[in-house]
Formats: structure tokens, sequence, C-alpha cells
């Protein structure tokens, strides 16, 4: 981003800050050294002198600190830091949105509901000790439900950063049926890994026992990869010179770990990513189209706070696209199931009231594709389902 | 259905964008979005900066209240009969007065100087964001978010805890909440003696936003002392410290004098509401008001604004199924629930997601159209056919075809 201009008017705060500073300092010894002048000569005057005298040096410094006027030497430089304190907001102001709740609605969300999910977001990115901080604090004891399952995903993930695969091998034996079910292959990926470990660290016969045990159950399903493995036993304690050296490549543990990541949210049903930092995220990418939204909505505020769909499109990335949003491309009208998306016979698609419109409601009549030289039939028309 | 709908298509494309009512903007650049995105932060940069610009004047005004101090204090030691000793033990102590002066003033400037370099370490921050470490920048605003929520809600614990374990300290406002904590705690007991300091450190400021806190806080003040029958005090504490405010409340003002004559077990609701206690959990609740205005902060915890701008812009009527992917934060109820009031998010644009991928389907993975009318992506097909010898089961409906059977569809 763009910051210079708002540095310099912030550097130029701190140089009048420091500016102001010194004059002060300067001011408070030009006072203390008349007053300690002064009060030598009070000291250094005898005894028996007249008690005039000593109030004539008093009455002296008095004048004199008079004539210095102190606080008039102050002001200068204050004021111009003053400007510079009520320039540097107004500044920030016109650069940044200077008030993002301007499309907030006045909806107070449910405190409990937000400190839950706030709770298992804590849990699910590992941060243990601050979800169990939070709930303690926001006595929402009963989040700590969410903490468990995200515990023994953690204390599997932090094994393998040890290089330690039992736990994970633990956990894909445990679910070897569903795992299977899902598609997934982590479990021989995790015994491959287990495997190139043993070869390389323990020796060949270790390594064949191993492979008879564990891989060869996945001999049959995956014949390229267990052949692989088994022709790495050529090589044993020296597979970083082999044909097979990428094996050991650590990039292997880092992708496992991130899939088991997956795998494990997903058997417990839950997102991969923290749906709090998506939402949140989601918001980043919106506000803006919403606060624009709200500069032409002024003197319309009532309206926004019951709007059943915003009238805007919002744009977010793709990563933020759950569902299949189809618009008509002649109605401009989002698809339901009153009206679904129908598929011409050369291949555009159209919703079903448009097709009706075009028509003339009979299915019979042949008319023209608005997008293609096409002449179709709206009987010939078939429904979709994305 | 050959080739030729594409380059129709592509030709219609242009002209269709005039038909639609889209506004005419072309969607922003992946630079042009993080651009936006930073615009939203004005609040990093302003708290800490109202918060080193209260310092300043803090220290100034202490400044120019020791000097003029000193300066009285030698105007009255020339005024007065001192003998010569006494003057001398007076003009040594304003020695030291100084010498202590310029220490304090020494001090404050250092705190002055570590809160500039807060102001300038967030301003770094923003710097820092680029296209290339956005997860991390991500990343990091997602605690910042949180850590404001948490000093909000006066969860101050997990806010301190956070803030440290992720080495953001000089991007959050732990400080500054702080001084805000002093003066809850003590409403929340009932105490409102730091509130009112507060009003006083604060006065020019909260005048010119015409806060009337003050006058709340003094109103309380008046109910606890008819509370507790003392009238007398009532009366003369009304004559000082609510009458002032006359002029500008004098509504408000009439309705607490009342009270006078119907005290605390009245059963008129007109005046017992003055008396209960949620009356002092407002007063909380109206501090954390004033004291987020009067630092440049939304009114609203950060986090209730982005999830709210999050959870519209996710909201689609497909979220309240039961096939809603589990990616979508709207397939949680906990969620569900927050966005329930919320509008949904509007489209003018298709943009069709691959049931079996998750992934677009758009031009470089055009969607395609089984028999039966079910539309998947080319590449989940393609993926589908070649490890099953061109067969093709439908995920949804188990129907099964051949790869041959599928028909391309044009989304315009
Ligand atoms: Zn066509
Ligand atoms: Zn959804």
């Amino acid at each position: 981003m763009e910051l210079n201009s708002i540095k310099d008017a912030f550097d130029r705060v701190t140089k009048k800050q420091k500016l102001s500073f010194s004059k002060s300092q300067e001011v408070i010894e030009q006072i203390g050294r008349e007053i300690e002048q002064a009060f030598l000569r009070l000291q250094s005057e005898q005894d028996s002198a007249s008690p005039s005298a000593h109030k004539l040096i008093l009455n002296e410094l008095k004048t004199k600190l008079k004539d210095i006027a102190p606080l008039s030497h102050l002001e200068g430089t204050q004021k111009e830091l003053n400007v510079g304190l009520s320039k540097y907001p107004k500044l920030l102001e016109k650069s940044f949105n200077p008030d993002i709740s301007k499309a907030y609605r006045n909806i107070d969300f449910d405190l409990h509901t937000v400190n839950q999910i706030i709770a298992s977001h804590f849990y699910r990115e590992g941060q243990f000790d601050i979800g169990d901080c939070f709930i303690n604090e926001s006595q929402e004891l009963e989040a700590a439900a969410s903490k468990s399952p995200f515990l023994e995903m953690f204390q599997i993930l932090e094994a393998m950063k040890c290089r330690n695969l039992e736990p994970a091998l633990g956990w894909a034996a445990r679910n070897h049926d569903q795992l299977n079910q899902n598609g997934s292959d982590i479990e021989l990926k995790l015994h491959r890994l287990q495997f190139v470990e043993i070869l390389q660290n323990r020796g060949r016969d270790e390594a064949l026992k191993y492979a008879r045990a564990f891989l060869a159950p996945f001999a049959t399903k995956h014949m390229a990869v267990f052949q692989k493995l088994m022709a790495c036993l050529l090589w044993a304690g020296r597979l970083d010179s082999s044909p097979y050296a990428e094996l050991l490549s650590s990039i292997h543990w880092d992708k496992l770990s991130a899939e088991l990541a997956q795998q494990f949210c997903n058997l417990m049903g839950q997102s991969y990513e923290s749906p709090l930092s998506v939402t949140i995220a989601a918001g980043v990418q919106g506000l803006p189209t919403l606060l624009k939204l709200m500069n032409v909505m002024t003197g319309k505020k009532q309206e926004w706070q019951t709007m059943k769909q915003l009238p805007v499109p919002v744009d977010l990335d793709k990563e933020f696209q759950f569902h299949s949003i189809f618009v008509c491309p002649v109605s401009r009208d989002q698809v339901s199931e009153e009206n679904p998306p129908m598929l011409l016979t050369c291949g555009h698609v159209l919703c079903k009231q448009s097709i009706t419109k075009l028509s003339k409601n009979n299915s019979t009549r042949r008319f023209k594709c608005p997008y293609c030289p096409a002449e179709v039939e709206a009987g010939q028309c078939a429904q979709l389902y994305f | 259905m050959s080739s030729s709908p594409m380059e129709v298509d592509s030709q219609l494309a242009n002209g269709s964008s005039v038909v639609a009512a889209a506004p005419a903007t072309a969607p922003p650049s992946k630079s042009g979005k993080l651009a936006e995105s930073l615009k939203l932060e004005h609040q990093l940069l302003r708290v800490p900066f109202e918060h080193y610009k209260k310092t300043i004047r803090s220290n100034h005004r202490a400044v120019e209240k020791e000097i003029s101090a000193v300066i009285s204090g030698v105007s009255a030691a020339a005024d007065s009969e001192l003998s010569r000793d006494e003057a001398v033990d007076q003009l040594s102590s304003l020695v030291s007065r100084l010498q202590g002066l310029k220490r304090k003033s020494e001090d404050g400037s250092r705190t002055e100087h570590l809160q500039a370099q807060k102001c300038r370490a967030r301003l770094e921050h923003l710097e820092s964001a680029e296209l290339e470490n956005m997860s991390e920048w991500n990343n990091t605003r997602m605690k910042r978010i949180l850590v404001d929520y948490m000093l909000r809600m006066s969860y101050y614990d997990t806010a301190v805890k956070l803030a440290e374990s992720s080495n953001i300290q000089d991007l959050v406002d732990i400080d500054v909440f702080l001084e805000a904590k002093k003066v809850i705690d003590a409403l929340q007991t009932k105490e409102i003696g730091p509130a009112l300091a507060w009003c006083a450190d604060n006065k020019s400021r909260l005048k010119k936003s015409k806060s009337k806190f003050e006058f709340q806080l003094r109103l309380q003040e008046f109910i606890e002392l008819v509370r507790g029958d003392n009238n007398m005090r009532a009366i003369s504490y009304a004559r000082k410290h609510l009458a002032p405010w006359g002029a500008t409340h004098m509504k408000e003002l009439q309705r607490v004098m009342a009270t006078l004559a119907f005290r605390s077990n009245t059963d008129y609701s007109f005046y017992k509401v003055l008396f209960e206690e949620k009356q002092w959990d407002i007063l909380a609740d109206q501090f954390k008001q004033e004291f987020c205005k009067l630092y440049g902060m939304t009114l609203q915890p950060l986090l209730n604004i982005y999830l709210q701008a999050g959870l519209s812009a996710l909201k689609t009527p497909f979220c309240y199924e039961d096939d809603c992917t589990k990616e979508d934060p709207l397939s949680q109820e906990a969620f569900r629930k927050l966005a329930q009031p919320l509008p949904y998010s509007k489209q003018h644009h298709s943009k069709l997601v691959c049931y079996i991928t998750k992934e677009l389907m758009d031009t470089e993975n055009p969607p395609l159209v089984l028999p039966n009318g079910y539309v998947y992506s080319t590449k989940a097909l393609e993926d589908m056919a070649k490890q099953n010898n061109g067969e093709i089961t439908c995920p949804r409906t188990g129907f099964v075809c051949d790869y041959t059977e599928v028909l391309k569809a044009y989304i315009s």
C-alpha cells in the first residue's frame, strides 16, 4: 500500500513533538538557572545583611522570570505540534474508510453462539491454551466439547513433526473402512513413509518385515506403488544415492501432514479451513462493496435494515464459491426450484420462464436461440441439475 | 451444436453486458482488492495515534502547570516577609521541584516515543501487505480482530495471551483498553469515581461530541442518594451537579428529581426503572461507547462487523439445504443462526461449482451434462472416465452412462 504521504505526515508530527520537548526542557533549565543564581546570591549574603537585601534578590528573580515569560515560549512550538496532531487524523480519514460500521445492521449477534464459534476456532487452530483461557474467561464451559477431537489431531501432527508416525498409523487403522469409503489412500501413504524410514534407519531385514506385514495388503490395488517400494530394498541404507532418492524428501512429510489434517476434519464432519476465518475473509472482501452501497443509500438506512437480499452483487474470490448459482442470461433472474435452468438442444442454458416466453408458451413451436443461430423447440429442452 | 456456439457466444457476451444492469466497473484485480481491504484498517492507525496525542497533551499540561506553580512560588516568596533562611529554603525547594519536573518530562517523552513507535509499527505492518504474503498477513489480521473482540468484551487475559503468543502486541490496543478496564471494573462495583475522573480528563473532547455521559453518571449518583434516603444531600448534590445540565436535558432532570417524592420503593414503573440494578450495566455500556468514540474506534467489535458482512456475502438459499458442503461456514448450525436475520447475497452472473471437485466450472473447465440432466465439470468426468474405462456414474443419482454420451453446456 502506498503510505508515503501518511508516513511523511507522521514524521512531521514526531519532529514537532521532539521540538516541543526540547523547548520545554530548555525553559525548565532556564528557570532553574535563574532560581539557582538567586539562591547562591542569597546564601552568600551576610547573615547580618538587612532583610531588604534578600527581598531585593527575590524581587529581581520575580521580575526576571516575568520577563522570560516561559509559558509563552512554550506556546509557539506547542501550537505547531497541535496543528500536526489535528491534521494527521484528518489525513487518515481521507485515506481510509473512516467508519467501517456504516454498513452494519443493528442486529445483536447471540453472544453465546459467537463465543462458541471462537472457542472452536482456537481449538481447531491448535491454540489449546488460549481456547481454555477463553472459555474460562467467557464462562462458555460447554464449548470445551469441541476440544478433544482436535487435540487428538494435533497430537498426531506434532508426532509427525518429530518423524513419529505411530499415532497417525493408529488413527488410520482405526478409521480404515471410512477412509476407504471416502476414496482416501492416506493409510498406504503413511505406511510408505514409515517403510522408507525403516529402510533408511533400520536396514533391509526390518523393512522387508514391515513390507510383508503392512504393505502387502495394498499390493493388488496399488501395484505400481508397491513394486516401486519393494525395489527400494535394493538400496537399503543408501537410498539417497538411488533412483528413489526423491522418496526421502521432507516434502512428503509436509504434504502428508496437510492431507491427514484434511482427512481428519473430513471424518469429524468438519471443514478443513476454520469457518470463522473463512467468513471473516469473505467479510473483508465484501465490506468495501457494502460500504460503497451505503454511500449511495444515504437516507434509506431503514430500508437497509430490513432488506431480504443485497441490492448489489458482492464479488468474492472463487474460494468462497460453495454453491452453483445460475443467472439466466435473458431474464437476469437467479434460477429456483419453480424456475429451473434448462438446456437447449444447441447447448445454451436459459431459465424455464425465458423459454416459455420465447416459445410463446408453445412446446412444439420452434424459436431461435438468443445466443446462436440454432432453432429449438421448448419441448426438447431438458432441466439441468448443477 | 458443434463449435459454433462458442464463437457466437463471445460476440454476444459483449453485447449482453449492455443489457445487464450490472455495474459498469470491471471486477477489481487482485491488487485492487487488496488495496480496498487495506482501506478498512483506519482503526489500526487511528487508535494508537489518539493515544499518542493524549499522552502528549497531558504531558504538556503537566509541564505548564508545574512551571506556573514554580513561578507563583517565586512571586509568593517575594511578596511575603521571609527571613533569609526561609527564603533560601523556599528557593531550594523550588529548585528540587524543577528537577523533579525535568525528570518527569523526560519520562513523559520516553512514553511518547514508545507510542510513536507503535504508530510506526502499524504503518509498517500495513505497508508489508503484499499479494505474495497474503495468507500470513490475513492470519495476523484474524488474530488482531480476535484480540479486539476480547478487549471489548473485557476478556483481558485471553487478549493478552493471544497477543503474546502470536507476537502482535504492537498491533493491538491492550494498553488503551486497560485504561477503560479501571473505569468498567469500578462501575461494576457501583463506584463512580474513576468514571468521573475519566470525564474530567477528557472534558473538552466529550463536550465537543455533545456527550451526556457525565450527566448520566451524576444522575446515577443522585439516585443512589435518594435510595439511601439522604434527601438533603441529594438536593444539594442536584443543585451542584445536575442543575448545570438543565438547559440541555430538562426532561431527564425533572424525571429524576421526581424520584425524591416517590423514593426507591415506588411502583411507578416510569421511576422504578431508574432504581434498577441494570442501570449500572447501562452506564458501563455507555462508557464503552464513549471510550470507543474518543479513540476513533468502531462502536461494535471488528469481529461482528466482518462477520456480518461475510455472512451476507456468503448467504445463499442453498446454504440451508442438507447437501450444503462442509467447507461452507453456513453449513454449520451456529453460522446459520447468526446469518438468519441477514440478507442473502446477490449474483449478476452465473457461477457454477462442480459437485464432485468443488471447483469452479468456467471456460477452462466447462460444465458437462449427463443424459439425466446432472451437470459436472469436465475435469471430474474425464478423471472418472479414465479410471472406469469410459464409464460415468452420477454420484447423486447412481445413473450410469458412457463418457461419449455427455454434452457440453454453454453458460453465458
Ligand atoms: Zn444456442
Ligand atoms: Zn452454503
